[in-house]
């Protein structure tokens, strides 16, 4: 597991990103006591550190000068402040990535992601999905079931992810279409209902064509 | 100053003189003096007075002058009385102590109210700053909850933050000198910034966004650039019509880009389509709609002027709106 380090004085954000690593699969270590935080990153060897710049006392930029010395963790910049020259310090000061408050959580999740997978080779995030009879396979596009595979379209691959990784519960379109919204590619409701109907014809052909329940007025359910 | 003025202003001194010298022909005159001697010396009299006043005049104008350009050089225009050299006069000299000193009360009062502008200014920054925190707080506590509250409160969530963006952006706009950075960017950068910055909004309208030809370069201020390009991607989500489409489109005319937002929404009525960009203005749609704060389109423009960025708004009621961003050439910005 991957060690987090959370270096942020606001009590509710820290106790909050704290939870919301612990359940994505990391190991958050939120730091409570501001002083000599070089030390206890020493002792807690953390794969990354989230760190907010405007701390009481000291300043977030030399913090990370004195973190590179001590440890090889990646930093990610964390901030409330928006101005182009903090970024551009941010990054020179050797600081992975920068993220201004407030962010949306996919996207900090996203971003923690990209930074680890660069700095320490980490693990793939899981290639395979699986829930009830289907297995899908992330890289190849593929799902499987019964021993019969078909490939996916990446909007198809996307549904199911979502749709997988809430086995059971109620995804609502609006949640479905903020899974596909990607830079440039941006997702209606139309093309949704398209990608869907073809989903199920893929599903079917695999001998699931009910796999996919409509909740009218709610959403979609695996 | 003509010689006409001067002279109307010195009309009593020199009735004086040509009084006084008529006297004195007369006095002579009674006393014997040959009236030859009298009109040589009533023209000699007579050309001394002309002189001086010439002398007069041309001083005062070149004085005048001299002032003239001190003031049409200052850039603040108000210290004028702390830039000139006294003048000699005694009269003179203390009538220009009196302004000074009125000029130096003024000095301080906008020296005092330049200040306060400059704190309120940083306080609203610092405010803007601080209130991020406890709405990423909020943000990420929202993950907990069920989906129909999470999505209600996300909502409010996204619409705090633009409040908040603007309330940023407005102090900015006060001093753009400190923020604005003219500099080349990328104009799908820029795009997929502002849409990125307004997902939660235009995925819950259920708006279809599309975007064509926006690879281009634009010279800007990215950051100022995004804002203004997220007020139009809301004020198009918020008039939304049915089955709403947002279009980002860019081309080129000679060396300007234009990038055109065009939706299908409501439209705004002909007649108020000049008062758009006013201050507070909101409109029959925004009052209708509510939650209108009038402010989005005038900070556009505010900070389009200071990009030297065209900004143009056509629609039509019932058909759409469409905005047009034209980005200066290279060549024409005057602050790269």
């Amino acid at each position: 597991m991957q060690k987090i380090m959370i270096i942020e004085d606001d009590p509710p954000i820290r106790e909050e990103l704290t939870l919301l690593l612990r359940n994505e699969g990391y190991l958050p270590f939120p730091v409570t006591d501001f002083n000599d935080i070089p030390a206890q990153a020493v002792r807690e060897c953390p794969d990354l550190i989230l760190l907010d710049i405007g701390l009481p006392g000291r300043d977030g930029f030399s913090l990370c000068a004195a973190l590179q010395k001590s440890v090889s963790a990646s930093v990610i910049f964390v901030t409330s402040r928006d101005a182009g020259m903090d970024e551009v310090r941010a990054l020179s000061l050797g600081g992975d990535d920068y993220i201004t408050k407030p962010y949306s959580v996919p996207v900090l999740l996203a971003r923690i992601k990209a930074v680890l997978r660069r700095s320490c080779g980490g693990p793939e995030p899981a290639d395979v999905l699986e829930a009830g009879e289907l297995c899908l396979s992330l890289t190849k596009g593929t799902v499987s079931a019964g021993g019969k595979a078909v490939d996916l379209t990446r909007n198809e691959l996307q549904i199911l992810a979502c749709l997988m990784t809430r086995f059971g519960q109620i995804v609502s379109r609006a949640d479905l279409i903020d899974a596909l919204w990607d830079n440039q590619i941006y997702i209606d409701d139309n093309t949704l209902s398209v990608n869907m109907t073809r989903l199920r014809g893929k599903l079917a052909k695999i001998g699931l064509p009910d796999a996919i329940r409509t909740r009218r007025g709610m959403g979609y359910q695996l | 100053m003509t010689v006409r003025e001067f002279l109307s202003d010195r009309l009593s001194r020199i009735a004086l003189q040509l009084i006084c010298a008529g006297l004195a022909m007369l006095f002579l005159y009674a006393t014997g003096t040959q009236s030859g001697v009298l009109v040589i010396l009533l023209l000699f009299l007579l050309m001394i007075f002309a002189a001086v006043q010439l002398c007069d005049f041309f001083r005062q104008r070149t004085y005048f002058r001299e002032l003239e350009a001190i003031l049409e050089g200052l850039d603040r225009k108000y210290l004028f009385t702390e830039c000139t050299p006294p003048p000699k006069g005694l009269y003179e000299r203390q009538l220009f102590d009196l302004t000074r000193r009125a000029g130096q009360a003024m000095i301080g009062a906008v020296s005092d109210a330049q200040a306060l502008q400059r704190e309120y200014r940083e306080y609203v920054e610092r405010w803007v700053h601080e209130i991020k925190a406890p709405i990423t707080a909020a943000r990420l506590i929202c993950r907990d909850l069920d989906g129909n509250t999470r999505r209600k409160l996300t909502a409010e969530l996204a619409q705090i933050e633009a409040h908040v963006e603007r309330a940023l952006f407005y102090a900015r706009a006060e001093n753009p000198e400190q923020d604005c950075l003219l500099r080349q960017a990328d104009l799908g950068e820029i795009a997929a910034q502002a849409i990125e910055n307004h997902r939660f909004l235009l995925i819950q309208s259920g708006v279809r966004v599309e975007t064509g030809g926006l690879e281009r370069t634009v010279y800007t201020d990215e950051k100022w650039a995004v804002f203004i390009l997220g007020q139009l991607l809301q004020n198009a989500a918020r008039y939304r019509g049915t089955e709403p489409i947002i279009t980002l489109s860019a081309k080129s005319l000679g060396k300007q880009i234009q990038l055109i937002v065009q939706d299908n929404g409501i439209g705004i009525p002909s007649h108020e389509l000049p008062r758009v960009f006013d201050r507070g203005f909101t409109g029959s749609n925004g009052r209708m709609r509510g939650g209108s704060t009038g402010m989005g389109l005038y900070l556009c423009r505010k900070l389009a002027s200071f990009l030297e960025l065209d900004l143009r708004i056509v629609s039509r009621e019932g058909e759409g709106t469409a905005v047009t961003l034209t980005f200066p050439a290279k060549e024409n910005l005057t602050k790269m």
